[in-house]
């Protein structure tokens, strides 16, 4: 099926096609094999990759009116491909990125001396409810409060930004491997003639990172990853990622601590465990610390855990360095810590704490997608150009109300990608999120999730909001 | 291995194994209404409610009314052991609870063995009885039963065998002795129950069939078929892949292999009431006069295995770190 009428909005960036319509080079082979395929084809493609994601549950809890849905993560069977060296450039800024988050929440909960510097305000950390005062002084193996991060990374233009860091518990890396496995069972030919990088190794890199954070080195370290349960959301890459990892997959009734020591329940009695890949929100991690009301978590774990006894991956407290406020200074502490200029950019952003930006975010809102800090996966935000007066108003008056709370970014016409949509080939908005961990070294997989907003014209591509995903091809070589 | 995953493997194993008895049954059932007579239709519907143990839907299954009533009737009983939501013995229940057992514990068990779980509910899921009425309820229950053996055969050749595979099986066997038991008194029960006191042999060649061991029974005895020789067979029969002997005796290797477990006392309790279930089976019943009796034992004997288990590996009480 040819591409006659795939329509290109020169003003957006386009994955496969260049401004006047000819396949980017790196996409030409991909544009000809998709071209060569009949629609019949395609739909038989298409539909044998939803039902392999069905019969396997691949699955996005969502929270409805009602009740708990198991959603079928929609998956594009059309892969999106960067190259040798764009990945370059990218995976060399996200580690000069993360380098410089790690440094910060080490210093942050230490001598804070970026405070005392005047780089960051003091009020912009403590007034951050993601700021956990209870980990002051302490201490992470080789100082890797983040051990496992996801960065959400768009193309505008010819050029890469951060549009957010994500260092609490991200998700999304097994859908990455899932929709790998589609598009090697679509396309196999064409795979094997691309030179793409694998990522199947994510699992074994990750694992990898987790013993290196081992207590005090104690070798041969018992791993678990803690999930909230079944009903969370990413319960299927909890389970995923406990199978890749070879650890047990606990959830806070089955760990129990004794002398600031974590065991976990088994069919042998009491086993101790050394690494926690938790996958638990901090506010739920230890009813003794943080929400008293919590019964996901395990009393007791953060003191074992300040004791060395076990290691948490990732430390509470990260979240104060992926709010969306002090986001915007990211860039002065990769200054700060490293004396480099940031690689990737962010993206320009007003912080509505600041007068001026507030005014600027009032009389703009038509042209500005304004988020509310505290809020993650697309929830609690406006898209102004997609919104209704009405909806713009009342949106501005609860900015007006808690200024703090909010920033605002210009709308972004961030990069498209041909998709497979009812048996047509049509550009939709993607973004890429790449995964990056960090132990005794740092180690990213090459490739990424690439989120996919499904809906025509829509910029929201959050899983939770019916967002779906397509594979990453890096290539081995341009 | 961790005990709450130990328990979702357990019931995992239970609630399929469950769902695949009563496919069997529901199988016979819809076989039936093409050509048995009514009195046959109605003691197998019996005999299925007592075997869940519940009030069929509007109270007693009545014998009498056309042959029109009595095939109205089975519609809404099959519908209520198969599709009904709220009874929690139904097919769907029955799988539904197992899938979550398994997607509780979906990294324990092989790939494969979750995709045929999950492709086979899915399925289910898509399905009312309406549609299954319409064209051939038994084919209907014959695929479930296919999909159930498919798992066991899968789980057999996929997953290793250490303890996950252990305690799947573990669950799958218990629930096979309870439910072999179960039926057998379900099956004296009906029959003492019914008005009518003579001896009708083709309920028990309907119970041969449930076990896969009508064509055995064949061949070791003859064609004739007493209910004496046929409880022989189903309860001790060390050879007939579903007796209750047979299930005793894998309940032992299994428990062996995975070890008395943290809690001593109820391992050790747990051992010794397998080892008495098995003498009961192997000893004492080939002279047993009173066997309806000594088969009320032997079903309580295989109920009171399953607080065992759950005391000795899940729900042990935590005593200071070894």
């Amino acid at each position: 099926m040819n591409f006659d009428n795939y329509i290109l909005d020169p003003s957006i960036y386009d994955e496969m096609f260049l401004p006047g319509g000819e396949p980017r080079p790196h996409a030409q082979i991909l544009h000809d094999t998709l071209a060569e395929l009949s629609s019949n084809e395609l739909a038989t493609i298409q539909g044998r990759v939803n039902r392999t994601f069905s019969n396997e549950s691949i699955s996005f809890t969502v929270y409805g009116d009602a009740e708990a849905e198991e959603r079928i993560i929609p998956v594009d069977p059309i892969p999106r491909i960067i190259t040798a060296s764009d990945w370059y450039t990218l995976s060399r800024g996200l580690e000069q990125r993360v380098r410089a988050l790690n440094n910060f929440l080490e210093d942050i909960y230490g001598p804070a001396r970026i405070i005392s510097d005047g780089v960051i305000p003091p009020d912009m950390i403590l007034e951050c409810p993601q700021f956990r005062p209870e980990m002051r002084d302490f201490r992470q193996p080789y100082g890797s409060w983040v051990a496992v991060c996801g960065t959400d990374v768009i193309r505008v233009d010819d050029e890469f930004r951060i549009l957010e860091d994500n260092l609490r518990v991200p998700s999304g890396v097994s859908y990455m491997i899932a929709n790998r496995k589609a598009a090697k069972a679509s396309l196999p030919r064409l795979y094997r003639s691309s030179r793409v990088q694998e990522v199947e190794q994510y699992g074994a890199a990750l694992q990898a990172t987790l013993r290196e954070l081992s207590p005090n080195g104690k070798p041969d370290p018992a791993l678990a990853l803690m999930t909230p349960g079944v009903y969370n959301s990413a319960y299927y890459e909890h389970m995923f990622l406990a199978r890749e990892i070879g650890a047990e997959l606990v959830e806070g009734s089955d760990l129990v601590v004794r002398d600031r020591v974590v065991y976990m329940r088994t069919t042998e009695g009491l086993r101790q465990v050394d690494v926690i890949y938790r996958r638990i929100d901090d506010d739920f991690l230890d009813p003794q610390v943080f929400r008293r009301d919590s019964l996901l978590g395990a009393a007791g774990i953060i003191e074992a855990a300040r004791a060395g006894n076990v290691t948490l991956a990732n430390a509470p407290g990260t979240g104060v360095a992926d709010d969306k406020s002090v986001y915007v200074y990211v860039p002065d502490m990769i200054r700060y810590y490293l004396g480099q200029e940031a690689i990737l950019k962010n993206v320009e952003t007003y912080l509505c704490r600041r007068p001026e930006d507030l005014e600027f975010t009032l009389d703009n809102l038509a042209e500005l997608v304004v988020k509310r800090v505290g809020e993650s996966g697309g929830y609690g935000m406006i898209i102004g150009p997609h919104a209704t007066q009405e909806e713009r108003d009342e949106y501005a008056k609860a900015v007006r109300a808690n200024p703090a709370d909010f920033i605002a970014q210009p709308v972004q016409s961030f990069s498209r990608a041909p998709c497979l949509i009812e048996g047509n080939f049509e550009p939709r908005h993607v973004d890429l999120r790449p995964f990056i961990l960090n132990g005794l070294q740092t180690r990213i997989v090459p490739g990424a999730f690439c989120r996919v907003a499904l809906r025509r014209g829509s910029l929201v591509v959050n899983s939770s909001q019916g967002g779906g995903g397509k594979d990453v091809w890096v290539l081995a070589e341009d | 291995m961790l005990s709450r995953s130990a328990q979702s493997l357990y019931w995992l194993g239970r609630y399929l194994e469950r769902a695949g008895n009563l496919c069997r049954l529901l199988q016979l059932q819809s076989e039936s209404l093409v050509d048995r007579p009514v009195r046959e239709i109605h003691f197998g519907w019996n005999r299925i409610y007592k075997y869940v143990q519940r009030d069929p839907p509007g109270g007693e299954i009545q014998l009498f009314g056309d042959e029109e009533y009595v095939l109205a009737d089975s519609f809404a009983l099959a519908d209520d052991m198969t599709f009904e939501r709220t009874n929690p013995s139904s097919v769907y229940s029955c799988f539904a609870q197992g899938r979550e057992n398994a997607r509780h514990t979906r990294h324990c068990i092989s790939p494969e063995v979750w995709t045929c779980l999950n492709a086979s509910y899915l399925r289910l899921q898509q399905q009312n009885m309406a549609s299954v009425w319409r064209w051939e309820p038994r084919a209907f229950y014959q695929e479930l039963v296919t999909d159930i053996e498919t798992f066991g055969g899968l789980a057999e050749c996929t997953m290793y065998h250490d303890d996950r595979w252990s305690f799947l099986q573990l669950g799958r066997l218990v629930e096979r002795a309870q439910g072999a038991a179960t039926l057998l008194l379900s099956q004296i029960d009906t029959a003492i129950a019914s008005s009518q006191q003579e001896f009708h042999e083709e309920d028990w060649t309907s119970l041969l069939r449930v076990f896969y061991a009508l064509e055995v029974y064949n061949h070791a005895y003859t064609v004739a078929v007493l209910p004496d020789r046929v409880m022989d067979l189903l309860v001790s029969d060390p050879l007939l892949p579903e007796s209750l002997g047979r299930s005793v005796g894998l309940i032992g290797s299994e428990i062996a292999s995975i070890g008395s477990g943290p809690y001593s006392r109820s391992g050790r309790a747990l051992q010794r009431l397998v080892g008495r279930l098995s003498s009961m089976i192997n000893y004492e019943w080939p002279d047993e006069e009173e066997r309806v009796a000594l088969l009320r034992d032997i079903s309580g004997g295989a109920d009171e295995l399953h607080f065992l288990i759950t005391e000795a590996y899940f729900d042990y009480p935590i005593q200071e770190p070894a």
